[in-house]
């Protein structure tokens, strides 16, 4: 059996985590691995991954997330830890835990019984160079130090329905500069399936390509 | 040959004669507060907030720029301008129903975020312009128009102790204290102590001053002074509350 | 000298809320006073974390009464503050914003519609209609911009701020849980740059001088004792907002000119409506939308010159019929029946539209 893989997003508001999430899960899926994919958003909950839930759940990844039903007598906005977010690790299989926004960041992860000290985990930064907060380098390494130790960097440079080549070349060019300020390797450009024509397996920093399929844009609306 | 009464210098004279009924004690604190402010030469950037009932009357009082709201937010309306512009003096005047009933989120909240700010409540122990009606101060079995046989503590609760409450959540800094119309002298005092905290910058400052309400009382001028000298002081302990370290005078 | 918290023009990808949040900085407001509640939160999580890199205030008070009542101290004090709510929040601040109406205090407001009545939900609605163009115990004298995407978020955000010290009336920006939760592209801008001109703020209170030494005390008051007394303000505001009405009222119409179906939508809902209306087109079918952008005052006479000319008329929204009456009070007397597809909370699809339409044939 292949080594586990525990894999963290995480991101800025709005930065593509759940999407790269979503992706990296069903990408597991694809390869016959079980994967358990972990709705961490504690400030919007409900926005994340509920809407898509029981469309992942059909492609065979077991998402922990609250479900339309489950979250009646709940409360408004519903910002609970389900327990089985609690257990997320246990159990065996992959795991890939979708860190919501907050400011308190990483620390999410003390929430997950056994998080902080496996050895597996993974912590992936994802970044979007068109939010205006994480625009520029010194504003990226500011925001990934706050987040403590992190394993890699996700260019997800784009600009919704407005995505071309330059947003994405200057994403990769800004994160290739955090990567050697930080010393924290680039795993990828993400790019959308729809905008796949405008790159090719490598963007011109030399970091792979990963083209990714857009669910959140189901989420709702 | 009549004397002239020795007025502050911020009473207007253009509104005066004043709009409180004979007797009320709203013109003896709103006195001592002018005379306070003369004092401290402040009166260039002070600004006065009074509440709907019968502290609106004092909307044309002064001579400074003023303010009318209702339901104890002219706590929040004075929080909001000393928090936009904080080089100005920030005076909260309000009744018992608005400070410790509809609005006492905000006289307790700025207490405890130690707003700088100068909050002063009249308590005369009713609902005066509403008519008579019972008030978080009607004193326990105290008749008005809605406890026609007295305040029953047991359906009603006990009386507010204001400054007490505010003392207790206040910070450190504030200053806290409770006047009475009948000592004058006393009451211009605690102003001036609120009011130079927060000139210092120290923080919330909160003064209630026992007041009189002769018409929702239905007393002539002895039965007043009797019920606030006597009666309400036996319910509430006059004097300062919580004060900050300050220099001894006055 | 400060750096601006927009240099010139950039394209940035954000969410609704953040969006209100830059456009207050670029708007030049100088303080935001708030109470949590959702789906307005990241307004204040994103105006907390840029208002002190640019030397702005924040106040979280105990409830949206003292949000509603500080910002109007703050704006009183003569500086551009605002405010940001939703749903039960919204009916809390109708207090201050009653007094901001009679007092023409231009406060600005974002709204950010959940589901009601009541708490119900964080999610969505248009059910906050009425309430925001009609709050309070008062006469509706206010401006509300009804938006439909970031871009506008942007744009009538910085254009509330003006208009609000410009006429003096409490100006909102009606925008609701999608919008602030959905994350599209913008343009965002230094509005000097674009050559928006900013009205001054002005203080109301603590102006120059000694009050009573080198001019007369100002004494604001919001209580009247007379009748005739009160009815002379009331009828001065009123007549105030008559006459800027036409210059304030502003709308989008679609395939207006022939068109025999008149779709009537305001906000998010209006972008289905449109989507719905090119689909009809290009069906052959002579379908045409309107939409209001201001719903206070609300374009009364350009809704009327349309509707007049079409056969039949729906109104689509995300309520029960809160935006049909204020069509139904702007075009009174006119005989076009008036359809409506009203969805209480929930979201409303091109495809819906589509098919209500394609029902009035």
């Amino acid at each position: 059996m292949n080594k586990r893989i525990i894999e963290a997003y995480v991101g800025e508001y709005a930065s593509g985590k759940s999407e790269n999430a979503i992706n990296r899960a069903l990408e597991l899926n694809s390869q016959g691995r079980k994967v358990r994919l972990v709705d961490l958003d504690l400030v919007n909950p409900f926005y994340t991954l509920r809407p898509i839930k029981k469309e992942l759940g059909q492609k065979g990844i077991e998402v922990v997330a609250w479900g339309r039903g489950e979250a009646t007598g709940l409360g408004e906005a519903g910002s609970l830890l389900k327990p089985e977010m609690k257990w997320a690790l246990h159990g065996g299989g992959d795991v890939v835990l979708d860190i919501g926004y907050g400011i308190e960041g990483l620390k999410v992860l003390n929430l997950i019984e056994g998080a902080a000290e496996d050895k597996f985990l993974k912590v992936y930064v994802v970044v979007n160079i068109a939010r205006p907060m994480t625009a520029a380098v010194g504003d990226i390494i500011e925001y990934v130090t706050s987040l403590g130790e992190v394993d890699g960097l996700i260019n997800n440079s784009h600009l919704g329905t407005e995505t071309d080549r330059e947003i994405i070349h200057e994403g990769a060019y800004i994160v290739s500069k955090v990567s050697q300020e930080l010393g924290v390797p680039v795993v990828a450009t993400a790019v959308a399936k729809e905008y796949a024509h405008l790159v090719g397996k490598k963007d011109p920093m030399g970091n792979p390509i990963k083209i990714i399929d857009l669910f959140m844009k189901d989420a709702y609306w | 040959m009549s004397i002239q009464p020795q007025m502050p210098r911020l009473w207007r004279r253009e509104t005066k004669p004043h709009k409180f009924c004979p007797g009320c004690g709203h013109p003896l604190i709103l006195k001592a507060l002018a005379e306070a402010i003369d004092e401290l030469g402040i009166a260039d950037r002070t600004i006065f907030g009074c509440d709907i009932g019968c502290s609106l009357l004092s909307w044309d009082f002064f001579n400074l720029d003023t303010v009318q709201t209702h339901h104890g937010r002219t706590t929040p309306v004075m929080v909001g301008i000393k928090r936009a512009r904080p080089e100005l003096i920030c005076i909260a005047y309000m009744g018992d129903g608005g400070g410790y009933a509809i609005g006492s989120q905000h006289l307790v909240n700025s207490a405890v975020r130690n707003e700088n700010i100068m909050a002063v409540l009249a308590n005369n122990t009713v609902y005066a312009m509403t008519g008579g009606q019972m008030a978080p101060t009607t004193m326990p079995d105290q008749k008005t128009e809605t406890s026609p046989y007295g305040r029953n503590v047991k359906e009603a609760g006990n009386p507010t102790q204001g400054p007490e409450m505010v003392a207790a959540i206040a910070s450190q800094d504030a200053y806290v204290a409770r006047g009475t119309i009948s000592k004058l002298g006393q009451l211009k005092n605690f102003f001036k102590k609120g009011l130079k905290n927060q000139m210092e910058g120290k923080g919330f400052s909160f003064i209630e001053a026992l007041s009189a309400c002769p018409t929702n009382w239905r007393t002539n001028a002895e039965e007043t002074w009797n019920f606030i000298e006597k009666d309400m002081t036996k319910y509430y302990t006059v004097g300062e509350i919580k004060a900050p370290v300050q220099d001894k005078e006055g | 000298m400060e750096q601006k918290p927009i240099q010139g023009e950039k394209k940035v990808f954000m969410t609704g809320n953040e969006t209100v949040a830059w456009a207050a900085l670029a708007a030049k407001a100088d303080i935001m006073y708030g109470y949590p509640i959702t789906p307005q939160n990241e307004i204040m999580h994103y105006w907390t974390r840029l208002a002190p890199k640019h030397n702005r205030k924040f106040l979280q008070t105990e409830d949206e009464i003292s949000a509603g009542f500080t910002t109007v101290g703050g704006v009183l004090s003569g500086k551009r503050a605002f405010t940001a709510t939703s749903g039960p929040g919204n009916v809390l601040m109708q207090d201050s914003l009653s007094m901001a109406e009679m007092m023409r205090i231009p406060i600005v407001m974002v709204v950010t519609q959940r589901g009601g009545p009541s708490t119900a939900t964080v999610i969505y609605s248009q059910q906050e209609t009425t309430l925001t163009c009609f709050g309070g115990n008062g006469e509706g004298i206010r401006v509300v911009y009804s938006t439909a995407s970031h871009q506008e978020l942007f744009d009538y955000t910085i254009k509330a701020f003006n208009t609000a010290w410009k006429y003096r009336f409490p100006t909102f920006v009606l925008g609701d849980g999608y919008q602030s939760q959905m994350r599209e592209p913008l343009k965002i801008y230094d509005p000097d740059e674009k050559g928006i001109e900013f009205v001054p703020a002005v203080a109301q209170l603590g102006v120059e001088g000694e009050a009573g030494v080198d001019r007369d005390p100002i004494h604001l008051r919001n209580t009247y004792n007379m009748e005739d007394e009160l009815y002379e303000v009331v009828r001065g505001l009123v007549d105030d907002f008559k006459a800027v009405a036409p210059e304030i009222e502003e709308y989008r119409e679609q395939d207006v000119d022939d068109c025999e179906i008149l779709v009537v939508a305001h906000g998010i809902v209006s972008r289905a409506v449109e989507g719905a209306v090119q689909q009809l087109r290009r069906e052959g079918i002579k379908a045409g939308s309107f939409r209001p952008i201001t719903l206070r005052p609300f374009p009364e006479k350009h809704l009327r010159r349309n509707a007049e000319k079409a056969r039949k008329m729906l109104i689509v929204e995300s309520a029960e019929g809160q935006l049909r009456r204020l069509a139904a009070d702007a075009i009174y007397g006119c005989q076009t029946p008036m359809e409506g597809l009203f969805r209480p909370g929930e979201s409303i699809t091109v495809e819906e539209v589509v098919q209500a339409v394609k029902g009035l044939l």
